[in-house]
């Protein structure tokens, strides 16, 4: 299956192991448009995000829609699948959960030394049940 | 569809660049810096002293990691930081600086049960704030609030892209208690704004210093602001000094009779 690694604005990682898991894919990370106006991304933001993409080689960057812009560059590319990494932002899950329609979406997720299900809503209580799974290497 | 150059040489070129690119936004006039990158974020791990942090962290002069713009893009990750800090030897700096890093993963767990619903209330409110505003004052966007103190972290936020966590926390308070505007508001302004800006850490701080996500709300006073962030800051005038008061005082001025303090109130540090 032809593959595009999607990165979003959470997961900049040019060491990250879906790089090295599909080394031929192209590389892309899409600007949304609508997002930076909505929120206002100041620009220290986006200049950041440009730097940290600069380090990943042959990335193509694109400023647009992100999901019609997706689906445009899987045809390009005769593409299936969209490789990419989990987040808990719901306005890039949103965009994820669109894409489902249109490709295979495989999501790294991160990693976490523990993983608790339990929504714990203080802080005091969660360090309480994992701090020494967190300070365990 | 025509993708953007990638052949940028510097970072005003990159600056340049982006402006005509993105012509709405406001020109910065100086670049943040903090640069992008992971061997920017690698270098900067390298560069903690970690065995500071526990004993200096509450201080805006203070060792602290400046990683939360490489963590929140994610150029390095939040386990190959709390396994760098696990390969010192064990002290408090090492435990109080992986319960840090745990207060991201817990903002995340929160803000993947709830999805957008960190975007309002968590819980009751737990003083008034009913009448609280929902546009921010153009003084505080400005940063001509006429508080010297306050106008130096609105400036530090805006050039850098970047605010010590302390002074994240005098901003939010001074915003959402002493001039009575809605959390929300602040929140988005802020995350709009930081470079490490990130939904569940920024609007779930801002709801804990509202008291939408904690057991009370956060306030400080003159004296927790002198000690932990005079050295940064040109002094207040003293007439009409809006922090110079007692916890009772203050929380009876911003409260009213609603709200009894709990007596001791420590700096910097969530419960
Ligand atoms: C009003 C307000 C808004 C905030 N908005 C954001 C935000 O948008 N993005 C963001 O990453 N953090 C946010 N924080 C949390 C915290 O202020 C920053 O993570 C921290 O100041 C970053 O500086 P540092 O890397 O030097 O932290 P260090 O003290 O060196 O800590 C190391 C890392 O641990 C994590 N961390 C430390 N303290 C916290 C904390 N209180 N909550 C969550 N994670 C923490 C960060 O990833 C940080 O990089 C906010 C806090 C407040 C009070």
């Amino acid at each position: 299956m032809t593959a595009l690694i999607w990165f979003n604005e959470d997961g900049l990682n040019p060491a990250h192991p879906m790089v090295q898991d599909y080394p031929t894919a192209p590389r892309i990370y899409i600007f949304d448009r609508p997002y930076l106006q909505q929120w206002q991304i100041s620009k220290h933001r986006i200049q950041f995000i440009y730097e940290s993409l600069l380090e990943i080689a042959d990335i193509q960057i694109y400023q647009g829609n992100t999901v019609p812009l997706l689906r445009q560059l899987l045809e390009q590319h005769q593409a299936t699948e969209i490789v990419t990494t989990e987040t808990p932002n719901h306005i890039i899950k949103a965009w994820q959960h669109d894409l489902q329609s249109y490709a295979n979406l495989v999501a790294y997720p991160e990693v976490y030394p523990v993983n608790d299900h339990s929504s714990p809503r203080r802080f005091s209580r969660y360090w309480h049940q994992h701090d020494r799974a967190w300070l365990t290497p | 569809m025509q993708p953007l150059r990638t052949n940028l040489e510097s970072r005003n070129a990159i600056a340049d660049y982006i402006q005509t690119e993105f012509p709405f936004l406001e020109n910065t006039g100086c670049l943040s810096p903090h640069v992008g990158g992971r061997k920017a974020g690698l270098e900067r791990l390298q560069h903690f002293p970690l065995e500071k942090y526990a004993r200096q962290r509450n201080f805006l002069d203070g060792a602290v990691s400046q990683l939360s713009p490489y963590l929140s893009r994610g150029c390095i990750t939040l386990e190959e930081v709390r396994q760098w800090a696990l390969q010192h030897q064990a002290s408090h700096s090492v435990e109080k600086f992986v319960s840090e890093l745990a207060w991201r993963a817990f903002f995340h767990l929160v803000y993947q049960d709830e999805g957008d619903r960190i975007l309002q209330d968590l819980e009751p409110p737990k003083v008034p704030m009913r009448q609280h505003q929902t546009t921010l004052p153009d003084d505080i966007d400005r940063g001509e609030t006429g508080i010297p103190s306050m106008d130096t972290f609105i400036r530090m936020l805006k050039e850098t892209g970047y605010l010590h966590n302390h002074a994240r926390m005098y901003l939010a308070s001074y915003i959402v208690h002493f001039r009575q505007v809605h959390w929300r508001t602040g929140a988005d302004w802020m995350y709009a704004l930081l470079i490490d800006g990130d939904l569940a850490s920024n609007h779930l701080s801002w709801q804990w210093v509202a008291s939408t996500f904690s057991h009370k709300p956060y306030i400080f006073n003159r004296e927790n602001l002198e000690r932990y962030a005079g050295s940064v800051l040109p002094g207040d005038p003293r007439k009409d000094d809006p922090f110079n008061y007692s916890y009772e005082e203050l929380a009876d001025r911003l409260f009213g009779n609603d709200y009894t303090p709990a007596s001791s109130r420590a700096s910097g540090n969530y419960r």
